[in-house]
């Protein structure tokens, strides 16, 4: 597979997997590079990546090698010269020399990167400074060959001290290595740019899917509420209301005079008739809650008023049932974020059943103030040093002077249809749903509700409801 | 984490993770700083203008066992800045071991929690979760005015799971420690995982106390472990971990 560098991952560049010389350097600017070397120093020098390209050579046809060349023998040996020091092994990160039969010298150097060997420098041939002598080995090379003339064109080569070559190799690594890291550098760079546009576009894409999905769903969901909606409303409602109204009219006396007792039957028709029109609007409620197709049209709400508001709706009622409703609103409440209909209705729901099961000249309080609240704990465990903080919040409570809840109900009162004492249902009335409804509103408003004792009797309902978090996105 | 029987060589990716300016880049200078040329490369910064991390610092520390298994960590910071959250994703993918630098300053708060929930999505949509990759928090700027105090977060470590490490990473303290507390846990989970120690003939011990002489540290390794206050230094075993959720 010939993956170019810009589709490598992310790990593959970075853990170093396959780092490629050819990746990292520019083969015209390498090839510059080794030219001025060469310029300096005038010994050859090849630079190969580790599969054995060869990347850039800077030398000059030496004349004692176009000599030998000319030498059937000798062409021979100093080919197979050539594949030797090329398959030489320097090591992860080491260097050799290696002497040819010319008395000539080859210095084969690692080019490690991030611990690993990506190519090789070969430096030479240049004839080491303590050769004075011609080696047997050159003379031997062809049988043909002119000893003078080979001794003569081998001190043509260049020469250099091993400890001068070796130094050389050294700074060439270094400035190799420098220009690796900018390559390596500017690579990751142009890569992460790459990766950042695509998982860019990659988000983008896939919001927009999702959003096409959620809106035909909703679409869908639409249509069967519609649907739901509107068979419940017709098929319940309509007889319900005939009901309603038919034993109302039956009740003003319109068909007719009716016995006391008769009025007694059809007063409570009409009031039963009532309860069950609340039960099915509260069962409406609850389905929507549930299936999460509620709206919740959430913004900044005024706490106040909407205590305020509660407070006057059941005044009449309250003063009827000879109880003291009073409102204690403490501090200025901001920031509390819900849908202010939804939190009426909470309120609402809590306030009628404290009255309720309040009996007369008993008192229902409604208190409103700031707090603050645990943040919900994290389901992984994890972080909860830099989480287990607290975040504002506001505090409702309804309070009640009634006959108070045990605590081992305390948590079952909240399921649908639950009473605490199925007797008391008879006495007081009410559908068993209330509760239910107003935990589940609590809860998609991330609050929390729950039950206290109020001294000397009675309960309070707890119901904390965050405020808006302040993010710095 | 990659291995490669032929070469020997392990890879560790850890990555320094937290809120803007916490410390993560400062973190990575001072191990570079300390650490014993033999055993470090050159660390690159993929910087902005104004000397914030654009994309990732990436740091490499190779350090060679007894037993001839060669160790590379790669060690990244993650850009803080909430715009460059693509770029977080990328890099915390496949990481082995996660230093969280929390900034310490109580006005900062809300922006170390939002940075760990950040993680938490990241690691999330990678399919890992911090159940199962070691964690350790650093709570860096110890020097600054305003901060929380030590018996808060020790009060608060003590609720937790991870190790928690107080540091003033400018002059260098409470760096190695951290970077140590964390190589631990992760070399246990890996090992846990892959039974490194007995692949190799491992000596972890061995290898954490080189590492920490590597890192100019003067402490021995049980102190410089039991630096931290709060959480575990013991791994969950793969199997005693509750599956993904």
């Amino acid at each position: 597979m010939s993956a170019t560098a810009a589709e490598k991952t992310f790990d593959e560049l970075t853990l170093g997997e396959s780092v490629q010389l050819e990746d990292l350097v520019d083969r015209a600017a390498l090839a510059e590079m080794t030219k001025s070397f060469f310029d300096l120093f005038r010994i050859p020098l090849k630079i190969f990546s580790e599969s054995g390209v060869l990347l850039a050579d800077a030398s000059e046809p030496q004349a004692l090698y176009t000599y030998l060349g000319t030498l059937r023998q000798a062409r021979g040996a100093l080919q197979d010269v050539v594949g030797t020091v090329k398959a030489i092994n320097p090591g992860r990160d080491g260097e050799v020399t290696h002497p040819d039969a010319t008395g000539a010298a080859y210095r084969i150097v690692a080019i490690s990167y991030d611990g690993r060997r990506i190519g090789r420098l070969i430096l030479g041939p240049f004839l080491p400074h303590n050769v004075t002598e011609v080696p047997r080995s050159l003379n031997e090379l062809d049988p043909e060959i002119d000893k003078t003339k080979a001794r003569a064109l081998l001190f043509q080569l260049p020469r250099a001290r091993e400890e001068t070559v070796a130094q050389i190799a050294r700074h060439l690594k270094r400035t190799l290595d420098l220009i690796l890291f900018s390559g390596h550098k500017s690579l990751l760079t142009t890569n992460m740019h790459l990766s950042a546009v695509r998982e860019g576009y990659r988000e983008l894409q896939e919001k927009n899917q999702k959003l096409q999905q959620a809106y035909d769903r909703l679409k869908e969901l639409d249509r069967l509420k519609s649907n739901f909606l509107a068979t419940v409303s017709h098929e319940l409602r309509t007889p319900l209301t005939s009901i309603i109204g038919y034993s109302e009219m039956l009740f003003e006396g319109i068909a007719g005079d009716m016995s006391e007792e008769q009025r007694e039957f059809v007063r409570t028709i009409h009031e039963k008739g009532e309860q069950l029109l609340e039960l099915i609007k509260g069962l409406l409620d609850l389905s929507k809650l549930e299936s999460g197709t509620m709206n919740m049209r959430k913004r900044n709400v005024d706490v106040a008023p909407l205590v305020e508001d509660v407070a006057a709706t059941l005044q009449p009622a309250a003063r009827k049932k000879g109880v003291e409703l009073s409102v204690d609103i403490d501090g200025p409440l901001t920031g509390l974020w819900g849908d202010p209909d939804r939190l009426r209705q909470v309120l609402l729901n809590l306030s009628e059943n404290a009255l309720k099961f309040t009996p007369p000249s008993g008192q229902v309080t409604l208190l409103a103030r700031n707090t603050s609240m645990e943040a919900a704990a994290d389901q992984e465990a994890a972080g909860f040093v830099l989480l287990g903080t607290r975040r504002p919040a506001v505090e409702l409570r309804v309070a009640d002077t009634g006959i108070g809840i045990p605590n081992s109900e305390r948590v079952r009162v909240f399921d649908a249809f639950y009473q605490v004492d199925s007797s008391s249902t008879r006495e007081q009335g009410g559908t068993g749903l209330g509760l239910s409804i107003v935990k589940r509103l609590v809860e998609a408003h991330d609050g929390t509700v729950r039950i206290e004792d109020n001294t000397p009797k009675g309960t309070v309902f707890v119901v904390t409801i965050p405020c808006r978090r302040a993010t710095i996105a | 984490m990659k291995l490669d029987f032929a070469t020997r060589e392990l890879t560790i990716k850890l990555v320094y993770y937290g809120p803007a300016l916490s410390g993560k880049t400062t973190n990575l200078q001072a191990l570079h700083r300390i650490a014993s040329p033999d055993a470090t490369g050159r660390l690159m910064t993929l910087e902005t203008r104004d000397d914030r991390t654009l994309f990732f610092d990436l740091l490499p520390l190779t350090f060679q066992d007894q037993s001839g298994l060669s160790v590379r960590l790669k060690v990244f910071t993650v850009p803080g800045q909430v715009i460059h959250a693509s770029t977080r994703k990328l890099v915390v993918q496949g990481s082995d071991g996660i230093v969280f630098v929390a900034d310490s300053r109580l006005s900062e708060t809300q922006n170390n929690a939002d940075s760990f929930m950040d993680l938490k999505e990241n690691l999330k949509e990678h399919g890992m979760n911090l159940r199962q990759l070691p964690l350790v928090i650093q709570f860096n700027k110890r020097d600054m005015p305003d901060v929380r105090s030590d018996e808060e977060i020790a009060k608060l470590a003590a609720q937790g799971r991870e190790p928690v490490y107080l540091a003033v990473a400018t002059r260098g303290s409470g760096v190695v420690e951290s970077f140590i507390g964390l190589l631990h846990l992760t070399w246990s989970a890996l090992d846990a995982e892959h039974d490194l120690n007995r692949k190799f003939g491992f000596d972890s011990d061995a290898f954490l106390a080189e590492v920490a002489q590597k890192l100019g540290a003067k402490k021995k390794l049980p102190e410089l472990l039991s630096a931290c206050v709060g959480g575990a230094l013991d791994v969950l075993r793969p199997e005693e971990a509750a599956p993904l959720r």
